[in-house]
């Protein structure tokens, strides 16, 4: 009937702070976990584009067609080792592109723009670059290649920087919980000494006394932690309908919430979890002769 | 395992900051005996039942408790030990924080009886000491007469094979004390061996049991006389 109360902890004042800052770190926990995961997540597709693939301009002569230099590029990049794919990219993608980034009052002649050719590398084979240059040179003086591979390790070491972080603060966060644990516990068993020596009296053994602890920290836990995880997912919400909003593919984002609603979900269990397991090494390490 | 319960040899005890309450008390405890221990106030008797219910180690000699040595044997076994014990304390040692009927019932919870039987057994004794109308109440809200009533009915729940009663009539009229004498021999007949620390005259002149006496810091047995 009252298994779990034998000891008065309900009523422990030093405690009372005990949820409060679990929850506050299961936010803040959370958040950051699922940040790193979003990073990871998002990114992936991002790094593995700038990875894979270079792109060419090919300038436009006013007046004449810029389509045999395209079929000539074209040649040139089919006969060259370690590439996968390469198509110019439609008139009308660059259009749509331009307009998003100037407006349609701005009129744009698109016989100007140089034609972007986009190569995909296969990644097997190494390519090389200064040659395909000197290739491209040969046909047209004005050809650019861009190569996007140097940004790429840039990147990545922008994204781990930013993984290690957010995983540093993860870790923080549970740590606090775990000391904020230890410290709450081991202040109730000074406060209650008296009725854990009538409980040892009585024929209680160290495991019946632990369990009492263990049971309220696990119940404190889940519920402070359920509280906070709620507000973090409140929190992701708000943030991912802002990044919508902002142009991020609704797609990427949706596919990644279900593994965002994961971490939500079970972090109140793996933290009450954790406090049940700390509060018991705490009881039983302060119980010992 | 050893024929006695309790056996003391050459017992001591010295308070840090105190007097040295034996100099060498040396004594057994039979399975189904009675015993009244008595002495003047200050002699000892509450420090002699805390070495018996293992709340207090002795300064010096040896101590048995069911054939078994408590200083040596692994701390995590001492908890077997005391739930063969059962303890009034002289202080009641009650927990205010539990209505009467889960203080009662706490020691057979602590042993993992399940909760109904243990609410079931607890009911039926403390009706039996004329509580049966504060089940829900708090110790605080009793009498100290009450108090101690419930503190008796903790001890005895679990049948234990050796029950320690400090004072246990210091704040009962003389119809409740002889009422809960009987209690205890009740528990005694059903092979429960006693040891009743008192100076209530009364109840030593009108049972036949026999008394430890602590004297000069020894312990003297006084064997049983018949009935008068
Ligand atoms: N915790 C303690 N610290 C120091 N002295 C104590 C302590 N408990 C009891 N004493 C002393 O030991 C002596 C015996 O006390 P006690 O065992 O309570 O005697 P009794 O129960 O016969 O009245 C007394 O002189 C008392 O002052
Ligand atoms: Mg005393």
């Amino acid at each position: 009937m009252n298994n779990s109360q034998d000891l008065p902890l309900k009523n422990d004042i030093a405690a009372r702070f005990l949820p409060l800052i679990i929850g506050l770190m299961v936010y803040v926990g959370t958040l950051c976990f699922v940040f790193t995961l979003f990073i990871l997540s998002a990114t992936h597709l991002w790094e593995n584009q700038l990875r894979t693939q270079i792109t060419l301009e090919v300038p436009a002569s006013p007046g004449a067609s810029s389509a045999p230099l395209q079929a000539q590029v074209l040649q040139v990049l089919s006969k060259t080792p370690g590439i996968q794919q390469a198509s110019a990219v439609p008139k009308k993608e660059v259009e749509t592109l331009l307009q998003s980034l100037l407006g349609t009052t701005l009129p744009v002649d698109l016989q100007f723009l140089p034609v972007l050719i986009e190569v995909s590398l296969n990644g097997r084979e190494p390519i090389d670059i200064p040659m395909l240059e000197a290739r491209l040179k040969i046909i047209s003086p004005q050809i650019q290649l861009i190569d996007h591979r140097p940004w790429q390790v840039q990147v990545s070491s922008l994204i781990n920087a930013s993984v290690v972080l957010a995983s540093t603060l993860t870790f923080l966060v549970l740590l606090t919980a775990l000391v904020t644990t230890t410290f709450a516990t081991r202040t109730s068993l000074l406060i209650h000494r008296q009725v854990v020596e009538v409980l040892h009296l009585i024929g209680a053994t160290n495991e019946y006394i632990a369990k009492q602890f263990q049971v309220h920290a696990l119940k404190q836990g889940l519920i402070a932690s359920a509280i906070g995880a709620a507000f973090a997912f409140l929190t992701f919400i708000g943030i991912a309908a802002l990044l919508e909003k902002a142009g991020l593919p609704s797609t990427s984002l949706s596919s990644f919430s279900i593994q965002a609603f994961c971490v939500f979900a079970l972090s109140p269990f793996v933290t009450g979890g954790f406090m049940m397991l700390s509060a018991r090494l705490t009881v039983m390490r302060g119980l010992r002769p | 395992m050893s024929d006695f319960i309790a056996q003391f040899v050459g017992v001591g005890h010295q308070y840090k900051k105190g007097a040295e309450i034996f100099k060498g008390a040396t004594f057994n405890i039979e399975p189904g005996s009675f015993h009244f221990l008595t002495g003047p106030s200050g002699s000892g008797k509450s420090s002699l039942l805390k070495m018996l219910y293992l709340g207090l180690k002795p300064t010096w000699g040896s101590i048995r408790l069911f054939g078994e040595d408590p200083l040596t044997m692994k701390p995590s076994l001492l908890p077997l030990l005391r739930q063969q014990v059962g303890v009034v304390f002289q202080e009641f040692k009650l927990l205010d924080h539990l209505k009467v009927i889960d203080n009662v019932s706490l020691p057979l919870r602590v042993r993992g009886i399940e909760a109904k039987r243990s609410y079931r057994d607890a009911r039926e004794l403390l009706n039996w000491v004329g509580l049966g109308d504060s089940l829900q109440a708090y110790p605080a809200t009793l009498s100290g007469g009450q108090q101690q009533r419930v503190a008796i009915a903790r001890a005895v729940i679990t049948r234990p094979q050796l029950l320690l009663a400090d004072e246990p009539t210091g704040n009962v009229d003389d119809d409740m004390a002889i009422k809960l004498l009987h209690l205890f021999e009740e528990l005694n007949k059903m092979g429960t061996a006693i040891v009743i620390a008192t100076h209530n005259q009364r109840l030593l002149e009108r049972s036949p049991y026999p008394h430890l006496t602590i004297r000069r810091g020894t312990i003297i047995r006084t064997p049983k006389r018949s009935k008068p």
